[in-house]
């Protein structure tokens, strides 16, 4: 139970649900408005899901099946329709379950377009949560920095603004906001969606290095299955309403599953 | 491992399950929903991640947003606006023997009741709807999820100091409309007299139309221009705010929240005015034997 980072149980998700937290609606609303019982109106029903710590997952799946609202789920950004969810063995009940409670746990997130805070420099998109959590001196938060944009390659765009940055480089911005608040559970959204190949490669032996330097938990929603042979980590599917178990990608290839007919038939005709 | 809550409220008393649907219904409306995004602002003022200095900082520039660069518009509406008012009194009420109730005329259309709510028109027009499309656009790019998965209060960081900003604003920019409205707009209408010629045939001077206003001035119109903007500033804002937040992940929604933040803005303003008036109203109730 405490090597675990991240344990979902029967999550259910009704469409209704998707658009997720308005911050202007009180919490109360959502929670005492009853519960969707079609499994019709479902996107996704009985989800069972665990993440040991350190562990690296990948979640594919094809389009419009959910994968990035269970990120959103995981994130706290969406509360589930159904289903309890417990982040380092730690229950949290669904009345408390918000995206801010959820950051308090250190589960960072990086979005599919980076969603930088447009009027601010990369210097300050990234300093942004450690001033506001006042996570050490203004030295010690500049020295976090700089290690930051140095991990991701983007110290000479330190003085941009976001809208002078290509696509490949707001998403490096967001990954290294990201890292700079020592997240213990990393959810990434597509994060090889938009990067040319040289960045590609490049973000791949960072995101490995975050996880054997630093013994992050990354959960990777992805279109791009050869991030799990080239990162060695399991990978499971949404597939008709219903995550599969984590198998490893040779695993995948080789099956007889529909899974696999669906998706590796490129992957397995070319190699 | 702690015990899952039990959702369903079958299980509480009657009382209980009065209260609770009373809470929910008001939760429901949107006035409440405004409401509570109110409380949340200003209780998220004493949250653990208060720093000073970003603070001040952050509330400084929203009051320069929201006050300084809407000034020279309203410099100009609530000076026109006085002289109309002075010349239209002062003639009507000369003509029609009157005299004496001119300043208490100028401090009720003025400072009391359209000073206010001018100025309160013109925030919501220009700050509050730009309030809201710039939160708007954050919800739209999911910066204001990004911030929430970092952790930062959404309500805090952008919330708070568009409603203390604005509130500041609104009290300084209603006192500048009001002083601009009658010292300025008595010298527009000298300087209209002087070019009619005399036309208006009325015998203004600074110490007649000074002493008529300072002999009609109470003290409760003192508290109320601070009290008034004061309200109306924090209905703008939290306005602005929810609207903007309440839009749901369509570009086209942003436009359609701005002329709902500011048609919305006018329409609660005048409501709280009337409830801040039923003040003036409940004195003069009080007095109505001696003036019988």
């Amino acid at each position: 139970m405490f090597d675990e980072a991240l344990r979902m149980e029967d999550i259910h998700l009704a469409y209704r649900d998707i658009a997720g937290a308005m911050f202007s609606k009180p919490r109360t609303l959502g929670y005492f408005r009853g519960e969707e019982t079609d499994p019709q109106k479902e996107l996704f029903s009985d989800v069972n899901f665990v993440v040991k710590r350190g562990e690296t997952v990948c979640i594919g799946g094809g389009s419009g099946q959910g994968k990035s609202a269970l990120l959103r789920i995981i994130a706290g950004l969406v509360r589930p329709t159904k289903g309890d969810i417990y982040y380092f063995g730690e229950y949290i009940p669904p009345e408390r379950l918000t995206a801010l409670e959820v950051a308090k746990r250190q589960v960072g997130m990086v979005f599919q377009n980076g969603a930088l805070i447009s009027n601010l420099r990369v210097r300050d998109n990234i300093a942004l949560p450690l001033r506001y959590h006042k996570m050490g001196s203004p030295a010690e938060i500049d020295e976090k920095i700089n290690m930051a944009m140095d991990l991701m390659r983007v110290r000479d765009e330190a003085d941009l603004f976001p809208h002078m940055l290509s696509m490949g480089m707001q998403k490096r911005v967001a990954i290294a906001r990201s890292w700079a608040m020592d997240p213990k559970l990393l959810l990434m959204d597509e994060p090889t969606a938009g990067l040319d190949n040289y960045n590609r490669r490049n973000l791949l032996p960072l995101i490995d290095n975050m996880r054997t330097l630093f013994k992050t938990t990354i959960i990777i929603v992805t279109h791009d299955l050869m991030i799990s042979k080239e990162l060695d980590c399991n990978i499971c599917f949404l597939h008709r309403k219903k995550l599969t178990e984590p198998k490893s990608f040779d695993y995948w290839l080789n099956s007889n599953s529909e899974i696999s007919k669906e998706l590796f038939r490129d992957l397995r005709t070319s190699g | 491992m702690i015990k899952r809550a039990n959702r369903n409220s079958d299980r509480f008393t009657p009382p209980a399950k009065l209260l609770h649907n009373l809470g929910l219904f008001l939760l429901h409306l949107q006035t409440g929903q405004q409401a509570a995004l109110f409380f949340k602002a200003v209780a998220s003022l004493f949250s653990s991640s208060r720093s000073f200095k970003t603070d001040s900082r952050n509330i400084i520039l929203q009051t320069f947003f929201t006050g300084v660069e809407v000034f020279p518009i309203l410099f100009i509406v609530a000076t026109l606006f006085g002289t109309v008012v002075i010349i239209e009194v002062i003639t009507m009420m000369g003509k029609m023997g009157f005299s004496d109730v001119v300043g208490s005329l100028i401090v009720v259309v003025i400072i009391r009741e359209l000073g206010p709510i001018l100025t309160a028109f013109l925030i919501a027009g220009r700050s509050g709807s730009s309030l809201t499309t710039y939160i708007g656009s954050m919800v739209i790019n999911s910066e204001v999820d990004a911030l929430a998965t970092m952790g930062v209060d959404p309500v805090r960081y952008l919330v708070m100091p568009g409603l203390i900003g604005g509130c500041i604003a609104m009290v300084i920019m209603n006192i500048f409309f009001s002083a601009s409205a009658i010292v300025v707009g008595y010298f527009v209408t000298k300087g209209a007299i002087l070019l009619s010629g005399n036309a208006l045939n009325i015998q203004l001077t600074w110490t007649y139309l000074s002493t008529e206003i300072l002999n009609a001035i109470s003290l409760s119109d003192f508290v109320f221009v601070i009290l008034k903007p004061l309200v109306f500033g924090a209905i703008i804002t939290t306005n602005a705010c929810y609207q903007a937040l309440n839009i749901q992940r369509d570009v086209r929604q942003v436009p359609k929240a701005t002329s709902r933040s500011v048609v919305k803005s006018f329409l609660y303003v005048v409501i709280a005015d009337v409830f801040l008036s039923v003040y003036y109203f409940v004195e003069y109730m009080n007095n109505l034997s001696t003036l019988i």
